[in-house]
């Protein structure tokens, strides 16, 4: 790569953009205008709220006790609200509540009725609504007067049901507002009943109050604006570096093929990564400068309008160690979203068809922006490894000043990231060196004529479109099958679901479609006979990396704990296994039928479509995700996912389905025997009792020793198969296939 | 000095196999312009993009000056000047700016370029246009910055693909004089048009091409004699309907093959 060239695109791309109104528009003027207008706005507005008076409807206020007096003159007595609020306070009493609301709280107070209570709310929403209420209060017992009320008895001469009953309609703001401030009301009034009874009773008012319980802030004045504001300014730095480069990715992309200037830059020397480097730049450097004339705008105007509001001047200005810390992580930020607007924008063929693949970016980033500001969100080591959510919570703790605490997820989410930034710049530089995405003729693609298409001129192996239609198919499906199912009680129900969703849902659609959209099922779904080393190297595979697999697992749920609907959903299957007739059963129904239902699909299918892209790597990856996903709780799909690529060399290698579901099945098979397997069979076998060790005499787990041979010797086997030459095995296999590979063929066929 | 053998050009998308040149072969020398000729969808623009390794072929070899499109794409692009319509200036540079930066792109030493961009400058009579930002010219002018683009670091390999269309009569004429005052100082020119008029009276070999194969090729006399039809326009006629003819039949007789399977 010359840099020289990188410098040259980077500066006349810089011009260019800075030569276009609309992209000084949207990074320069608009967050300058945006957040004074705004504040303008607000000060506007703030001008004109006020707190609204509440209309509070009042039954039963004859049931009041004369001291301590609640209402004065039909309205909330002084005694118990604030100036302020007793003017927001406007009180209408009804002494005589309508016959029908009546006996509903006669029945009500006798019997504690759910039914009576329901139709007394429904008739008082009427009521609320017709007479223009904001809540009603009903006092339903008569109250005395804490003077005439005898302290012991008051409890156990106490009429059935509430004293007081507050109806507010809780889908309404200003009722809910209303019920609050009739609640501080009687609340207050209330103490000071309880206080007069006590006093009346020669028992001291102190005890009323109980433990007294008081909260102090420890918390600087620093330290509680650096919290505030780690809470906002990441995600707000985060938007803004998403959306100040997607607009100039467009331009740069879809702009230039549209105006035909890309052409002229590709017949120019500079390579296809300088020109994609060149502009990744550029795009940084707008999605950076984005975001900081952002926050810049929203410090001065925030400074301003602090000094004008009260509420804002405790918000304060951010500290400056806080920005120091955004600003360094700006720069992998925006590294991030620029590479990936600029792969997304490298694909469409024009600004139109560019920005309508800014929604689903958004929608793609924003769970990963939310996720840290929900309540309870940690940062741990499984949230430091998820991309984006991680530097924004290490980024949190940082700004408040917890570095010892972020220093121990500092190299995770470093490295992630960097991880994250360096696959986005390879998929940028891969979009430009990729003639199907530069040269894309989307002028051509019409549905019908595709369909139209692959249903007459099918060819021998699926194509990329049928592997994702079929992976997206079985999701679907997949997923309102799972929901359409009642859980499982016993074995016979949950076998006979786990095989039917594993039929409907997976072999089904993969049958199908290999037989209507290729022209030879049989090689889409690799059923080709295999040679018998390859066979027995698959068993031995999925035995000698069981033990990887499983400390895999294990550490993929120690980094993300399952949550107690998972621990509760494993608890039930071990209890409907302990159910199961006999071992065999097991297998059958974990072992086999996934392994030949899901072989048939992924490796089978999906595979040999994603192979039309000619890399096999990509190939395997892209399998394995959707075979992951498939699973659909978060720690299986990272385990899948694993073994899918497993099972995708050894696809890929042996081009043969047969060794994928040995091994799949020996897999599943193995796991799923040791959980089911007495202890005393394990410990009853010299051999199983030299792998297997357990602590609590229940689990059994690998032991180091054992597991690491193990491993190494299947990682070899892998080695194997990675130089497993399919043509030289078909040739030394040359011989007259054997009944079972007839069969197997006559069968597939 | 452009060798061209079994060029084959496949696109695979999701409405399946296009073959856009299908094993193509033709020399093209110094000092002459070699012209290709086609309707549209013919495989021209497909096969130049190629020899300006814009695009890599899929089966075949292909050699400018010397160095392989495949194996060399850079050291092609230095040998090579490519105007196309599909080859635009930029809308928010000057003139000037527009050919220094791919003066500087091709690695020219600024007082080298300073006088090649004079010169040029000077040769197409855009001294005006300098300052002229590329989206308040108009077509011509447009077309002459983009020729002298191409043309900046002096290549020996001129490829002009519909390089007038859509211009008034003075600038293709312009363009036109202009690819002959290349050919006279012994530049090797593919030149590829519609237009056959213009390539009558300007290519040396002529291949027709038809749905990504050439139909016959070699100089104007010798297409002439071979096909007993002296008028260019009337000989592509006839090309192309037969071609077309055969085209139809055999795609008949492969779908009557494919409904009796």
């Amino acid at each position: 790569m010359k840099w020289s060239n990188v410098n040259l695109i980077f500066r006349r791309e810089m011009r260019d953009q800075l030569r276009d109104r609309r992209t000084l528009f949207t990074v320069v003027i608009m967050p300058m205008l945006l957040y004074p207008l705004l504040g303008m706005a607000m000060l506007q507005v703030a001008q004109f709220m006020r707190e609204h008076p509440t209309r509070i409807w009042i039954m039963g206020s004859e049931n009041l006790p004369a001291e301590p007096a609640l209402l004065e003159g039909g309205n909330i007595s002084g005694d118990w609200v604030d100036a302020k609020t007793a003017q927001l306070i406007d009180t209408e009493v009804l002494d005589e509540p309508t016959q029908e609301l009546e006996k509903y709280i006669r029945e009500f107070r006798k019997s504690d009725n759910e039914q009576a209570r329901d139709l007394i709310d429904q008739l008082i929403q009427k009521e609320l609504k017709a007479r223009k209420y904001d809540a009603a209060v009903f006092f339903t017992n008569p109250i005395e007067s804490p003077e005439q009320t005898d302290l012991l008895a008051s409890g156990s001469q106490k009429a059935t049901g509430p004293d007081v009953l507050v109806f507010v309609d809780s889908a309404s703001d200003r009722s809910r507002i209303a019920g609050e401030r009739i609640a501080s009301v009687l609340g207050n009034w209330k103490n000071a009943w309880t206080n007069q009874l006590l006093a009346a009773n020669d028992v001291p008012a102190s005890i009323n109050s109980g433990i007294v319980m008081e909260t102090s802030d420890v918390a600087n004045k620093v330290g509680k604006r650096a919290a505030a504001w780690s809470k906002i300014l990441p995600f707000i730095v985060m938007i803004w570096c998403l959306t100040g480069a997607f607009y100039p990715a467009i331009d740069l992309c879809a702009g230039e093929k549209e105006r035909g200037t890309f052409e002229t830059l590709l017949s120019s020397p500079a390579e296809r990564s300088e020109i994609a480097i060149g502009k990744l730049l550029t795009v940084m450097t707008f999605s950076m400068a984005t975001s900081l004339l952002n926050l810049i705008s929203m410090a001065i105007t925030g400074i301003m309008l602090a000094s004008k509001v009260g509420a804002m001047a405790t918000f304060g200005t951010p500290p400056v160690h806080s920005i120091g810390w955004l600003l360094l992580a700006l720069v992998p930020i925006s590294a991030l979203f620029s590479a990936i607007a600029l792969a997304a924008a490298a694909f469409a063929q024009s600004s139109k068809e560019g920005q309508y693949y800014l929604v689903p970016l958004l929608m793609f980033s924003m769970p990963l922006m939310m996720v840290p500001m929900l309540p309870g969100s940690q940062l741990d080591l499984g949230t430091s490894l998820i991309p984006v959510s991680g530097l924004m919570l290490l980024l949190r703790h940082l700004m408040e000043g917890q570095y010892s605490f972020a220093a121990q997820f500092g190299a995770p989410v470093v490295l992630t990231t960097l991880l994250c930034c360096w696959m986005a710049i390879r998929w940028v530089v891969h979009q430009f060196n990729s003639e199907s995405v530069l040269f894309r003729a989307s002028e051509r693609f019409g549905i019908g004529k595709w369909l139209g298409h692959i249903m007459r001129e099918r060819h021998e192996l699926p194509s990329l479109g049928n592997a994702i239609l079929c992976g997206l198919m079985i999701l679907v499906i997949k997923f309102f099958v799972s929901i359409a199912a009642t859980p499982a009680t016993d074995w016979s129900s949950f076998s006979l679901q786990t095989v039917i969703i594993l039929v409907t849902a997976v072999a089904v659609p993969a049958l199908f479609m290999a037989i209507m959209l290729t022209r030879s099922p049989r090689k889409s779904l690799r059923l080709r006979p295999c040679t018998i080393p390859a066979a027995c190297a698959a068993v031995l595979a999925a035995i000698c990396l069981n033990p990887l697999l499983m400390w895999f697992t294990a550490l993929v749920m120690t980094i993300y704990p399952p949550g107690p609907e998972l621990m509760a959903l494993q608890s039930s299957v071990q209890t409907i296994l302990d159910g199961a007739p006999s071992w065999w059963a097991i297998l059958l129904v974990f072992a086999v039928a996934p392994a030949v239902m899901e072989e048939l699909a992924y490796r089978g299918f999906i595979l040999s479509g994603f192979q039309s892209m000619r890399n096999k790597w990509h190939a395997i990856l892209l399998t394995s995700l959707l075979f992951g996903v498939a699973h659909s709780v978060i720690q299986q799909t990272m385990i899948t996912s694993v073994a899918g690529v497993i099972l995708g060399i050894i696809a890929v290698q042996t081009r043969s389905l047969i060794p994928c579901i040995l091994f799949h099945a020996t897999h599943n098979g193995l796991t799923a025997m040791i959980g089911i397997v007495p202890a005393e069979t394990i410990k009853s076998s010299h051999l199983l009792s030299q792998i297997l060790y357990t602590n609590d005499g229940v689990t059994f787990q690998y032991g180091i020793l054992p597991g690491i041979i193990m491993s190494v010797i299947g990682l070899a086997l892998i080695g194997w198969f990675l130089r497993f030459d399919h043509s030289t095995a078909a040739a030394r296999s040359s011989r007259q296939p054997s009944r079972f590979e007839r069969w197997l063929g006559k069968m597939s066929e | 000095m452009i060798h061209v053998r079994g060029l084959t050009k496949t696109y695979r998308d999701l409405a399946g196999d296009f073959v856009a040149l299908d094993e193509i072969s033709f020399d093209a020398m110094p000092g002459q312009v070699y012209g290709l000729l086609g309707p549209n969808g013919a495989g021209k623009t497909t096969a130049l993009r190629i020899l300006s390794t814009v695009l890599k072929p899929t089966a075949g070899t292909a050699s400018v000056n010397g160095f392989e499109v495949s194996d060399n794409p850079r050291q092609v692009r230095h040998q090579i000047g490519f105007v196309s319509t599909n080859t635009a200036i930029y809308d928010r540079m000057t003139a000037w700016e527009m050919v220094q930066y791919f003066g500087q792109l091709y690695g020219m030493e600024a007082d080298y370029l300073q006088i090649q961009m004079e010169s040029l400058f000077e040769r197409f009579q855009m001294n005006e246009l300098r300052n002229t930002l590329g989206s308040k010219m108009s077509t011509g002018m447009r077309q002459k910055v983009n020729i002298a683009r191409a043309m900046i670091h002096n290549p020996p390999v001129l490829i002009f693909d519909e390089a007038t269309l859509g211009l008034d009569i003075l600038v293709a004429r312009q363009v036109l004089s202009t690819v002959e005052q290349l050919r006279d100082h012994g530049k090797c020119i593919i030149f590829s048009s519609h237009i056959m008029s213009e390539v009558g009276r300007l290519c040396d070999r002529v291949a027709i091409m038809n749905r990504g194969k050439i139909l016959t090729e070699g100089t104007l006399d010798e297409l002439a004699a071979k096909h007993q039809e002296d008028d260019l326009e009337e000989m592509f006629y006839q090309l192309i309907s037969a071609s077309e003819a055969e085209h139809h039949l055999s795609d008949a007789q492969e779908k009557t093959k494919t409904a009796a399977v």
